[in-house]
């Protein structure tokens, strides 16, 4: 495989500026990153303390084996919500290793509002879930949860994605024969009571550990009946009673040693089959990524540039190289896993989306997993173009992405806009793994053009009202129109909705996507299977 | 050998010191017998002796000190003689005296000697009757009622003894006279209860005390020659670790003068057979400690310097006949020195270890002796004396002798049980030590030696440890390659 | 979360990685690499630390390994996180007084059904020729005494188990 000869001068002024300003992105995100897994109000942390819990970031450390990495996804998730009050949602997800094992850890925080689950709470959890459903990755439940936020509900309890769809994903995963382990190691109240009670094994810890549907206040209210805690729900009695656990532990770190042996008991899953080599370092630096990424999100950037500082050896069999150029087609290892990458080089035209489209049913009749990098701003319009059948031949490279049963990893590397952001396997279609780079933009359209149109229809209603607006007003309101647009299609808003797994320094891409594809592997790759290509 | 009037030895011991008596016996081309209890079936000495005859007791030492049992197993194997070896009946008179009743010889001094010597109270009075030093002291039996006043009357620090046995055994010290009366209490019931005898002595402690023995030879025509000195000062609870011959804290002129002090005790005492005779050195003054009527532990680093086996010596004297050296026939050559293995773990206050001996390896090499009682796959417990083996070297100079026993201590493999080997080689290459400057308090003022910091040997041990043990290399392996190359990255 | 080695009575926090050459060995912060153990049978190897080639005699008895290397003994034991977590959990609710070495019972002070209190003798011990008098450490009520006179034990073994019932 020839070695992409990188062309970028980091000498050049441009270079400097760029990394500079990616540089300042990336500590940003660095610092939100730390300031939502660690600050918390003095008094959350004394009560944590006077309980006698550790932190919930002490208590992944502690389960995960030392020396082994941990892809930790959403972290961000539910910054832009509730006034910023419950940081990651109040949940830690990720994937790490345990005992040698590749597991989902899901660990409730409950220095965050006592642990109470918010309606993105919730789809966080149900996100992770979904990720071991789709990788058939074992889930280490490190459960300390006061219930579910009441007075937000409406926006978790009843709909198909909402709270039910947590307990409806752990018995999926339980039939898929997927081992759960629980750690109880605080109040598992209502609904939360089913998180040890549906997982394969369960420990609970002495003291603080409870599982139960109704407090002892709810049971007072609604059968007139005084019980203590320990009566209904302890630790004792669900060991020796009711049989609703499994392990009696005296300490957190008891209970996390015996969760440790319950995960080193799994069966080891045969990975699937993937053409794989010894790993080689790019032979790029990763950091050089921060100037090559333009300062300026308008500005257009060679993907060859990115992918040789993502890839082994910075090696690229570019396939088709002179044909539908404005989407780069290529096979690449990734720690030596051979991958597709897909990336954006400009707007999608018919002969690029009939490439790809081509290009994925390679990959998958390979059993090559796909990488999409997009920077995608659409598919081209006007009116050669929809005689030349862009949309049909855009509807295949959508069928064939979706079609493709080998696993698909996405990176937001910068535009996300337009059906093009869902032929680049958008969230919307299943890929195992999304990430977003700090600066990247995600929306139906591009700010530029969302600010004109929406300003057009403002001033348009307000010439209905008789108003005419001068020039000094029509730039207040495409201003107003232009932040708010900006904001709702940021990286950060995006990641605070739970629309991707979260944001990635762009030096960390590699290590993650490794990771990700690394645990994607865990299921089996379907036979290939396509629908119907329009022709 | 001249005729001796016995062909067989019964060996009242067990251990390394029955094993240094069967050697000679054989080169005397005499008959080893021995007594054992059940716990020693199969240890090296009952295997090495010609025959060997069961005893049992209520404790394993019970047994040992059983008189009856160990002359009826004599007569039981004809034995002609009986050797006591050191501890156990080596020093009770009674039992001397009810050997020769039964018509049998007893290798070591007269009933009469061990009497006179072997009662700490009665020799110090004897030997300070006919004029030589002693320190100041109280002796309980004296006058019981003002036993401790006239202790105190001594001035702190002090030491109680129990007026019998030794090796340490139910010593202690009070720093000050307020803590004198607990000292007596804990000394009378440990001389209750190893001795059944709980009569005590209180001594002025000499702080600094160098503690310097001279191994004396007596026959029973009135001759009595001294081996030299040994020095056994380096010292933890009273019990002797590193011993060496000769002392480097003497003179020519205080060796001379030690020695003859010591053949003149011995003479004044009529002694016979073996014996060493105690003093305490304060670096001028030396004065009367007390006598060991028996072979010692250290008696190998006497062997060493002079070339004369003391065991064979005593058989000799024992057949009734005269010595076969005289003084000039006794020439110091060179440096010897000793060092105890001991079941022990020096950094847990030397509290004694048990456990299986896995692997038993000990050092060659020339001038490099060996007396030891174990064997690989024995159990050590807690039944006897924590004494494993000695490791006794002799080289031409003492920097060079300590270097041997260092060399020697490190190359010692002995895996199963923990011991004090790494405390031993500290000591020997320990300045303090190498300069000679030591005293009976030199350990307990130099904790760090028993306490054996690691330094950068500890990463070698957790590292060879941590490859050891499966569930540590287990999970090491069981980390997939791509995670294992990844480290601890962090997102 | 780490192994536990106990050596001289430390707990050494530890992990193993995996390396080209071999193996990290990482002891806090403290990173030691490469090392490797290769087996010559017998009870010998070769310890490779840091570039340095270390011959070793080693016997391994369950979970205790006896080391001799570079001319000094020792001995680890590894402590399964399991067992090392749950050791307080074993005698939850009872109170124990353990060996501090090994011994012989020399007389036992209490009988089971007696009510102690703190400090009380239980029991007194002889190890190394000294005589050690084992205490209670709280008010209780004696439910076993495990051992009899003349009868020996291992350090940390259980000699007098209290519950602290009726307190």
């Amino acid at each position: 495989m020839q070695r992409i000869a990188s062309l970028v001068d980091v000498k050049s002024e441009e270079f400097c500026l760029n990394e500079l300003h990616n540089r300042r992105l990336a500590a940003e995100l660095k610092e939100r990153q730390r300031a939502v897994r660690f600050n918390r109000p003095e008094r959350d942390r004394e009560r944590l303390q006077r309980q006698n819990k550790l932190f919930v970031r002490d208590r992944v450390e502690a389960l995960l084996d030392p020396e082994t990495p941990f892809l930790e996804l959403s972290t961000l998730a539910a910054n832009k919500a509730y006034d910023g009050e419950v940081p990651g949602a109040a949940q830690v997800v990720g994937i790490g290793i345990v005992a040698g094992r590749e597991v989902i850890v899901h660990a409730d925080d409950a220095s965050v509002k006592g642990g109470a689950w918010y309606p993105l709470s919730v789809k966080k959890i149900v996100r992770s879930l979904d990720i071991a459903i789709e990788n058939r990755l074992p889930v280490v439940h490190l459960c300390d949860c006061g219930g579910g936020f009441l007075p937000l509900q409406a926006e978790f309890f009843a709909d198909r994605h909402h709270a039910g769809r947590i307990f409806h994903n752990q018995s999926t995963l339980s039939k898929m024969g997927v081992p759960q382990v629980a750690v109880v190691m605080g109040h598992c109240i209502a609904g939360g009571a089913y998180v040890p009670a549906l997982s394969e094994y369960n420990i609970i810890l002495q003291g603080s550990g409870a599982i139960f549907l109704g407090g002892p206040s709810v049971v007072k209210v609604a059968t007139g009946q005084n019980v203590s805690v320990e009566e209904l729900g302890g630790a004792d009695m669900h060991t020796s009673v009711s049989g609703t656990a499994d392990y009696l532990a005296n300490s957190e770190m008891h209970a996390i040693a015996i969760a440790r042996d319950i995960v080193a008991r799994f069966n080891r899953i045969e990975k699937a089959p993937i053409d794989r080599v010894a790993p080689e370092p790019p032979a790029y630096p990763a950091s050089e990524l921060y100037g090559i990424i333009p300062k300026d999100s308008r500005s257009h950037f060679e993907m060859r540039e990115i992918i040789a500082r993502l890839v082994d050896g910075s090696r690229f069999h570019e396939y088709q190289p002179r044909y539908g150029r404005s989407l780069l087609c290529g096979f690449a290892r990734l720690h030596g896993y051979q991958i597709g990458v897909l990336a954006n080089n400009g707007v999608l035209f018919g002969d690029s989306a009939l490439k790809g489209a081509h290009f994925i049913q390679l990959c998958d009749m390979n059993r090559t997993p796909l990488l999409f990098l997009q920077n995608i701003t659409g598919f081209m319009v006007g009116r050669d173009y929809e005689q030349g059948g862009i949309t049909k031949n855009g509807a295949k490279l959508i069928m064939a992405m979706s079609g493709a049963s080998v696993p698909k990893f996405t990176v937001v590397c910068n535009h996300s806009h337009g059906a093009g952001a869902f032929a680049m396997a958008g969230r919307a279609f299943d890929p195992r793994f999304l990430f977003t780079w700090p600066q990247a933009q995600i929306s139906a359209i591009g700010t530029d053009q969302a600010t004109r149109v929406l300003t057009d229809i403002k001033a348009k209603q307000l010439a209905v009202d008789g108003r005419h607006l001068s020039e000094q007003e029509l730039e207040a309101i495409r201003e107003s129109i232009s932040e708010e647009y900006k904001e709702r299609s940021s990286a950060y808003y995006a990641t605070s909705e739970i629309w991707d797994d979260g944001i990635l320094d762009p030096a960390d891409t590699r290590a993650a996507l490794a990771m990700a594809v690394s645990a994607s592997l865990n299921a089996p790759i379907e036979t290939p299977r396509y629908g119907v290509f329009r022709m | 050998m001249r005729k001796l009037p016995f062909d067989t030895v019964l060996i009242a011991n067990r251990g390394e010191i029955a094993i240094r008596i069967v050697k000679t016996l054989r080169e005397l081309e005499l008959r080893s017998a021995i007594v054992y209890h059940d716990v020693d079936a199969g240890t090296p000495a009952v295997s090495m002796a010609d025959v060997a005859v069961p005893i049992s007791g209520r404790t394993p030492v019970a047994a040992y000190l059983d008189a009856a049992q160990i002359i009826a197993a004599a007569h039981e194997v004809n034995a002609g003689a009986v050797h006591p070896g050191y501890g156990f009946l080596s020093e009770n008179a009674g039992f001397a005296r009810k050997v020769l009743e039964a018509g049998i010889v007893f290798i070591g001094p007269t009933p009469e000697n061990i009497e006179l010597m072997g009662d700490k109270i009665r020799a110090r009075k004897f030997v300070q009757r006919n004029g030589f030093p002693v320190a100041p002291s109280a002796i309980e039996e004296d006058d019981p009622a003002t036993f401790i006043s006239r202790a105190r009357s001594i001035g702190a620090p002090l030491l109680v003894k129990p007026s019998a046995g030794g090796g340490g055994k139910g010593m202690r010290i009070a720093r000050g006279l307020d803590a004198l009366e607990h000292a007596i209490v804990q000394a009378r019931s440990e001389a209750q209860r190893y001795f059944a005898d709980a009569r005590l002595y209180v001594e002025r402690y000499v702080e600094k005390p160098r503690h310097i023995e001279v191994q004396v030879l007596g026959d029973s025509f009135g001759n009595v020659i001294h081996l030299f000195e040994r020095e056994c000062s380096v010292q933890r609870r009273f019990q002797k670790v590193i011993e060496e011959a000769p002392s480097p804290a003497l003179s020519a002129e205080l060796r001379k003068k030690i020695c003859e002090t010591a053949v003149d005790i011995a003479r004044a005492a009529n002694y016979r057979n073996a014996g060493t005779v105690e003093f305490i050195f304060d670096g001028s003054e030396f004065y009367f400690l007390e006598m060991n009527t028996r072979l010692q532990v250290e008696h190998p680093v006497t062997e060493m310097i002079t070339g004369i086996d003391l065991v064979a010596e005593q058989v000799n004297v024992a057949g009734g006949h005269e010595l076969r050296l005289s003084q000039p026939d006794i020439v110091l050559a060179g440096h010897a020195i000793e060092a105890r293995v001991y079941a022990e773990a020096p950094a847990r206050g030397f509290a004694p270890t048990t456990g299986k001996i896995l692997v038993l390896d000990y050092p060659v090499g020339p001038d490099v002796r060996i007396d030891s009682g174990i064997l690989q796959g024995q159990q050590i417990t807690t039944a006897f004396d924590s004494m494993l083996a000695k490791v006794i070297v002799h080289s031409p100079t003492r920097t060079e002798a300590a270097l041997k026993a260092e060399r020697a201590m490190q190359e010692l493999v002995l895996l199963g049980c923990e011991t004090n080997t790494n405390f031993l080689a500290r000591v020997l290459a320990d300045e303090q030590f190498l300069s000679g400057q030591v005293h009976t308090g030199y350990l307990d003022e130099n904790p760090h030696l028993a306490a054996g910091e690691f330094g950068s040997d500890l990463s070698a041990f957790l590292a060879a440890a941590a490859l050891l043990t499966r569930p540590v290399r287990d999970s090491a392996d069981a980390v997939p390659e791509l995670h294992a190359s990844l480290g601890s990255w962090r997102n | 979360m780490n192994h536990f080695l106990e050596l001289e009575g430390v707990d050494y926090q530890l992990w193993l990685s995996p390396c080209k050459q071999g193996y990290r060995l990482h002891l806090g912060d403290e990173v030691t690499a490469p090392i490797d153990f290769c087996h010559q049978g017998n009870g010998r190897g070769i310890l490779t630390i840091a570039g340095a080639r270390e011959p070793v005699r080693f016997a391994i008895d369950g979970d205790t390994i006896h080391l001799h290397i570079r001319g000094r003994t020792s001995v680890l034991r590894y402590r399964d996180p399991l067992s090392a977590l749950a050791l307080a959990e074993k005698h939850a609710g009872h109170l124990v007084a353990r060996a501090p070495m090994p011994g012989v019972v020399v007389a036992t002070s209490v009988l089971p059904g007696e009510a102690v209190a703190a400090r009380t003798a239980l029991m007194v011990i002889e190890s190394m020729k000294l005589e050690t008098v084992i205490r209670s450490s709280q008010d209780g009520v004696v439910e076993r005494v495990h051992f009899k006179e003349g009868e020996s034990f291992e350090q940390d073994a259980v000699l007098v188990t209290l519950s602290a019932e009726g307190h």
